[in-house]
């Protein structure tokens, strides 16, 4: 134990001290390139969000200055008179069940196509990575009809189960992988203590997996947030658009009627659920709940 | 409880896991299925667990057939190799998980799991998580959930093979004294021959799906039926040779190219009617002797065992593991006298592989 630990410290002092120049060299490249990255992907937040206090002449005339005073009507013009409140909350009612959906469906299906071996598991499974391999453009005309049949245009739930079908084989395709790893001595364990197969799944084995869902949800909400073409298609009801599509209207109307700031305003609106969901949940995708189930 | 297999078969596929298996344990008896890795000892055990359905035959717990009962309904405590203990509870939860899946009463639950944990020593633990704790922590737990139900029958699958080699031995007793405590059914799988013989009541020595052979610690080291029961059990392993016994002179000699040995009556009469035979001796039954009646042989390599040193010995065509004193300094490349206690000798027959004396 000594010994690992001396050779632990020799380690560190190596990758710390940088004592070779060339190693030293090798990481400022590397550093550099990731405050580049850093700054291209920080930088039009940042003026997005300080952007969104200023009034039009500000923003025209002294692009990069800070706002001189903060104009908190910019907000409320977005999510009033241009309706992104409106539209926030549509995105919200199809996004949350979305995804929540798109989760539930998803770990009953790779748990079981993961864990129990049964005729057709493999074309099943196929099946469902198929769907990976199918453009979202080619779908659109015939999904319109589908919907259009089914007398879901213009309503959430048809929305919602669009974004389901989508979100399915990729999520199916990751969460395989991971009921995979899960050892299946807890699964005989389980039976044994009492549990029966719904137990073992909900008890055991999802708990287990929350690493793998933490991650998809994050995955499957961005994607369902930030979906453009369905809903364009799908939804032409101005009360119904979700929050991409209602964007999209609000800088078609710029052409004809400026209000910049409030556009600015609505952007910076539309980040934040995102951010958040990202900035609460990046420490869980790391934590990996299975320490302990197996001794290594 | 008493378990009674019959016929046991499973296959998976075209691969026989478990070949016509038939083992009778007693109530309260502790036995071991030993035998190397792929045996079918594990797939017996998770048999009996109800993890695998049989391909054919019966199993009995008391008089009752339980090969469609499901693993709740056979009331069997399992201790796993990985200890599968769930990293997501508390050791309480573990512990109390069998209880709470048989809706127990909150408080009889925590009294139960309270006197399991003590018994266990692992008391001042019931709030950490199994991530926090040590191999043998972590294996008392597990020990401890397999308990708490009350079991009628403990199933072992290598539940020491992840500890270290001390933890291995305190462990060893501990789990033999308990179960003796208790007086428990225990069947407990393992390739360790050294934990198989010291725990073990009864040893059934599996290989290939098949049972070797069924019997106490003892009748496997000095009486083994079979070729493959004398060469997996005792540490170093068994010594072959092939040779003929013959009769001369009024007793018996086993003899081939180099060597030839005095062997006495009651041995050397069954192997003397077989031709040629395989001899087996066990490295302690030879030693490195000064002068006398001895073969000569060369030394290959030694390997020192602290208490014994062990040679690496070649004549003639055979070679041969010996145990002598480290005291005596022998070297590779020596030459050494060596005298054959022949009081425990083997003699097998080379097409069945049975025991020409034992059965």
């Amino acid at each position: 134990m000594a010994q690992a630990t001396e050779l632990r410290q020799v380690h560190q002092q190596q990758s710390t001290g940088a004592s070779q120049p060339s190693e030293l060299f090798g990481r400022s490249i590397v550093n550099f390139s990731l405050v580049i990255w850093a700054l291209i992907v920080i930088f039009p937040m940042i003026w997005l969000a300080y952007s969104s206090f200023k009034t039009d002449q500000e923003i025209f005339f002294q692009p990069w200055a800070l706002p001189a005073s903060l104009q908190w009507n910019n907000f409320e013009r977005a999510w009033v008179e241009v309706h992104i409140g409106q539209y926030f909350i549509n995105s919200m009612k199809v996004v949350i069940p979305g995804v929540a959906l798109t989760l539930a469906v998803s770990a009953m299906a790779a748990y079981v196509l993961a864990r129990f071996r049964f005729p057709g598991n493999r074309i099943i499974f196929y099946l469902f990575l198929a769907g990976l391999l199918f453009p979202i453009f080619m779908a659109l005309v015939p999904l319109f009809f589908l919907a259009r049949d089914l007398g879901l245009l213009n309503t959430f739930q048809g929305l919602i189960l669009v974004y389901v079908a989508y979100s399915l084989p990729f999520t199916i395709f990751f969460l395989t992988g991971f009921f995979k790893t899960l050892p299946s001595e807890l699964h005989e364990a389980a039976l044994i203590d009492g549990a029966n197969e719904y137990q073992v799944f909900f008890r055991v084995m999802l708990p287990l997996a929350q690493p793998g869902l933490v991650t998809m949800g994050i995955f499957n909400f961005l994607g369902q947030w930030n979906q453009f073409i369905l809903p364009l298609v799908l939804m032409s009801d101005r009360d119904s658009y979700v929050l991409p599509q209602g964007l999209s209207f609000m800088l078609h109307q710029q052409y004809y009627q400026n209000d910049w700031s409030a556009l600015f305003a609505a952007v910076t609106i539309i980040m934040i659920p995102t951010l958040t969901v990202y900035i609460i949940f990046q420490n869980r995708i790391q934590k990996g709940v299975t320490v302990g189930a197996l001794k290594g | 409880m008493e378990v009674k297999i019959e016929n046991l078969k499973k296959q998976f596929g075209q691969v026989i896991g478990v070949k016509d298996l038939d083992l009778n344990v007693r109530d309260g008896e502790f036995v071991a299925l030993l035998g190397p890795s792929g045996c079918g000892k594990t797939t017996t055990l998770l048999m009996l667990a109800g993890i695998y359905k049989p391909t054919d035959g019966t199993i009995r717990f008391g008089d009752r057939v339980v090969n469609q009962v499901q693993p709740r309904d056979r009331n069997i405590g399992m201790v796993f190799q990985s200890y599968a203990l769930y990293p997501h509870m508390t050791v309480f939860g573990n512990i109390s998980y069998p209880l709470k899946l048989k809706k127990v009463p909150k408080q009889e639950q925590m009294e139960r799991v309270e006197r399991v944990a003590n018994t266990m020593g692992i008391g001042g633990l019931l709030d950490r998580r199994p991530g926090q704790l040590s191999g043998g922590q972590q294996q008392r737990v597990a020990l401890g959930r397999a308990l708490v139900k009350e079991p009628d029958i403990l199933l072992f699958d290598e539940p020491l093979s992840n500890l270290d080699a001390r933890l291995r031995l305190t462990m060893r007793s501990e789990i033999k004294q308990l179960q003796n405590r208790l007086g428990i059914t225990a069947i407990y799988v393992t390739h360790d021959q050294v934990e198989a013989m010291t725990m073990a009541d009864r040893i059934a020595v599996m290989n290939q799906g098949v049972l070797q052979a069924f019997d106490t610690p003892e009748d496997l080291y000095d009486r083994p039926k079979t070729l493959f029961v004398a060469g997996f059990v005792g540490n170093p392993p068994m010594n072959f040779a092939d040779v003929s016994v013959m009769a001369e002179h009024g007793g018996f000699t086993a003899r081939n190219e180099s060597i030839r040995l005095q062997v006495p009556a009651e041995r050397g009469q069954k192997a003397a009617a077989a031709g040629k035979v395989r001899m087996g001796i066990r490295p302690e039954d030879i030693h490195v002797v000064d002068e006398g009646d001895a073969v000569t042989a060369e030394v290959v390599i030694v390997e020192p065992l602290g208490r014994d040193a062990m040679l690496d010995v070649r004549f003639g065509s055979d070679q041969f593991l010996v145990l002598a004193d480290p005291q005596k300094h022998i070297r590779a490349g020596d030459q050494v006298k060596l005298h054959f206690d022949m009081d425990s000798v083997q003699f097998f027959d080379l097409q069945s592989e049975r025991s020409l004396l034992w059965n």
